[in-house]
């Protein structure tokens, strides 16, 4: 009978239901998340999952300028309500947080707008913008991104056909660091931000609400880039696992098209004068830079220690394959520099200018050393002459492109300078 | 839209329990009987893989809490590397047995994921107790895979590999208090609060 007893009491505690479980979620909200309201919400009403209980300063509301005062909340079993004072037109933060029944504080943020748009939470009152943390895992996400797309680029346009075992083995070895690093850095930058949004110690963050993230733009393309880049991960599983490199193609297209997810999310996309050119020449620069320093790395990784018989084959075809890359990334620059910094002044008197400016810096020393392989090296290499000194120079122009990215991330998390608002069309004036 | 949680758990449990059965299948008949039929060898590999694809939606639609999303991202990971070390072995691939230490250490983070993602005790309330129950159990089950690595051809440790994802999908059939086949079926349960 004792033996039987813990059996009982673990039989009851999985079969019988009981009232709640795990930490409350919230269901819904009104006002709900960036809603525009046409007048002042008398009261916020939350609905979650389970009954919750207030916390001294459950709900608090912000405008642009501060606190909008001391809100009073109630809970009512599943709900939650806070009265709110009169609101002027303009954008609110509103920060919450409620007891769950496991007695977890269960915390969140989101955005409405009285007679305004209100903000993504992301540039919710209180946050603080992209942080150097989010520089450094900005620029990893572009160099695994550079990895994936460069190194699919380079063995199915480049090296075409099949492989040495062990070139093979760690050209997959490789890639596959790459895409698994970018859905892992991809989901440490989503975190970041929502830190961010969120304003919460790292223990309370664990129980913070994410939707409002994963609604906003930022969220849908974190959502979209997880999976795109998950699906490239079994794609480039599987053309291992069968010896197809047929399943590497769609993992290549799929690779490239998720990559637009950064152009759709980024200042090609939302700030002022952006439209789908902006978009499409983000992309190509983007798309163009990774297989550009991609293919640079499995040059030296994979081609140079471990092919020595396919280097000249392989170098000459990548020196085409680089030159096409550069006209492309060059062609995309300097439209989007144009775009976003229509005042020459704008390169050294704005922030975003001068960051502009290094990065072009970095670009013309990667374009310099590209330039020497291109006119020295590659009738070197025809001729059969290449020494083992070109690995460590194409190691080099690697670091300089990698050096690039990160520049490249700071400019990514930079303001542009304001565009001038456009002029009013000209009142005419219309006789009869 | 997003389906309620518990429905979720269910379709990973029935993913489980197919690839539990698979294995019991394997382990009663004796993997040379099992694998007459060529694909029958990448069937549980491929279901484990499958699993860590479809666990992604999961880890990114369900977003109402940091610890879930990352947990749910660790399951996702880990059933991909444990499915496809396997698919790995079966095609030869990979030769060393002691690959099949990826399976065991896919049990082990996953076990660690799920009592780390639970802070309360054993009898706080069910999902505390289906917590800490599925994490142990996946951490003792660890035994399994690790003992297949220098004991290939165990019946007794392949019948307790296979036995761990059933005891896995039942708990998960177990989850939330709104299952209709578990679901206030005593009035001590309260009304139903969803």
């Amino acid at each position: 009978m004792k033996r039987l007893l813990p059996i009982a009491i673990a039989v009851v505690a999985l079969v019988f239901p009981a009232p709640v479980f795990a930490h409350a979620t919230m269901e819904k909200v009104s006002p709900g998340f960036r809603e525009r309201v046409p007048s002042s919400p008398r009261k916020l009403v939350f609905r979650f999952d389970q009954h919750v209980q207030v916390v001294p300063g459950s709900v608090r509301v912000f405008s642009s300028r501060g606190s909008v005062g001391s809100i009073k909340a109630r809970s009512e079993g599943r709900f939650m309500k806070a009265s709110l004072p009169r609101l002027e037109t303009g954008a609110y933060t509103v920060r919450w947080h409620v007891l769950s029944s496991d007695g977890h504080v269960v915390s969140g943020v989101f955005t409405f707008g009285v007679r305004a748009a209100a903000p993504p939470p992301t540039e919710a009152f209180g946050a603080s913008g992209p942080t150097r943390t989010e520089h450094v895992v900005r620029w990893l996400y572009f160099l695994s991104l550079a990895l994936v797309i460069g190194g699919l680029a380079f063995r199915l346009i480049v090296l075409r056909g099949p492989l040495a075992a062990r070139a093979e083995k760690r050209f997959f070895v490789v890639t596959g660091i790459g895409v698994v690093a970018t859905i892992d850095v991809g989901i440490a930058a989503f975190i970041l931000r929502a830190e961010d949004a969120l304003q919460l110690p790292f223990s309370r963050l664990l129980y913070g609400d994410l939707s409002p993230i994963a609604h906003s733009r930022f969220g849908t393309v974190f959502i979209a880039m997880t999976l795109g880049f998950a699906l490239v991960a079994a794609l480039l599983f599987l053309a291992w696992l069968t010896d197809r490199a047929l399943f590497l193609w769609p993992a290549f297209l799929l690779a490239l098209a998720f990559a637009s997810g950064l152009s759709l999310s980024g200042h090609s996309a939302v700030d002022a004068g952006s439209s789908w050119k902006s978009q499409v020449a983000d992309w190509a620069h983007l798309s163009a830079a990774c297989i550009w320093i991609g293919g640079l790395v499995q040059l030296a990784v994979v081609v140079w220690p471990l092919m020595p018989e396919g280097r000249r084959t392989a170098f000459l075809a990548f020196s085409r394959l680089a030159t096409v890359c550069v006209g492309i990334l060059l062609l995309a620059g300097v439209y989007l520099s144009i775009l976003r910094l229509p005042q020459l002044n704008d390169l050294w008197t704005t922030g975003y200018g001068q960051v502009l400016l290094v990065k072009i810096g970095l670009v013309s020393l990667a374009l310099a050393w590209g330039g020497v392989h291109k006119v020295l090296v590659v009738p070197a290499v025809a001729r059969g002459e290449a020494g083992g000194r070109l690995q460590r120079s194409l190691v080099g122009e690697s670091m300089v492109g990698m050096a690039v990215l990160l520049v490249a991330a700071v400019l990514v998390d930079t303001n542009p300078p304001a565009q001038p608002a456009p002029q009013p069309p000209a009142a005419t004036s219309v006789t009869p | 839209m997003q389906p309620p949680p518990e429905h979720v758990h269910w379709l990973f449990a029935t993913g489980f329990l197919m690839l539990g059965l698979c294995l019991v299948a394997e382990a009663v008949v004796g993997t040379a009987v099992w694998r007459k039929r060529t694909w029958r060898a990448y069937l549980w590999p491929g279901i484990a893989f499958g699993l860590g694809v479809f666990m992604w939606p999961v880890m990114v639609f369900f977003t109402s809490s940091t610890l879930h999303m990352l947990a749910h991202g660790i399951w996702a990971q880990v059933l991909m590397l444990g499915g496809a070390t396997e698919l790995a072995l079966v095609r030869g691939k990979l030769q060393s047995s002691w690959w099949r230490l990826g399976m065991a250490s896919a049990f082990v983070v996953s076990g660690a994921a799920l009592l780390v993602h639970e802070q309360n005790a054993w009898l706080f309330q069910r999902s505390s107790f289906l917590h800490h129950l599925l994490g142990w159990t996946l951490l003792i089950g660890a035994v399994f895979p690790l003992a297949r690595c220098v004991r290939p051809r165990s019946q007794a440790v392949a019948a307790g590999f296979a036995l761990t994802f059933v005891a896995i999908a039942v708990m998960l059939y177990c989850d939330r208090d709104v299952a209709t086949v578990f679901g206030h079926i005593s009035p001590l349960a309260g009304t139903p609060h969803r």
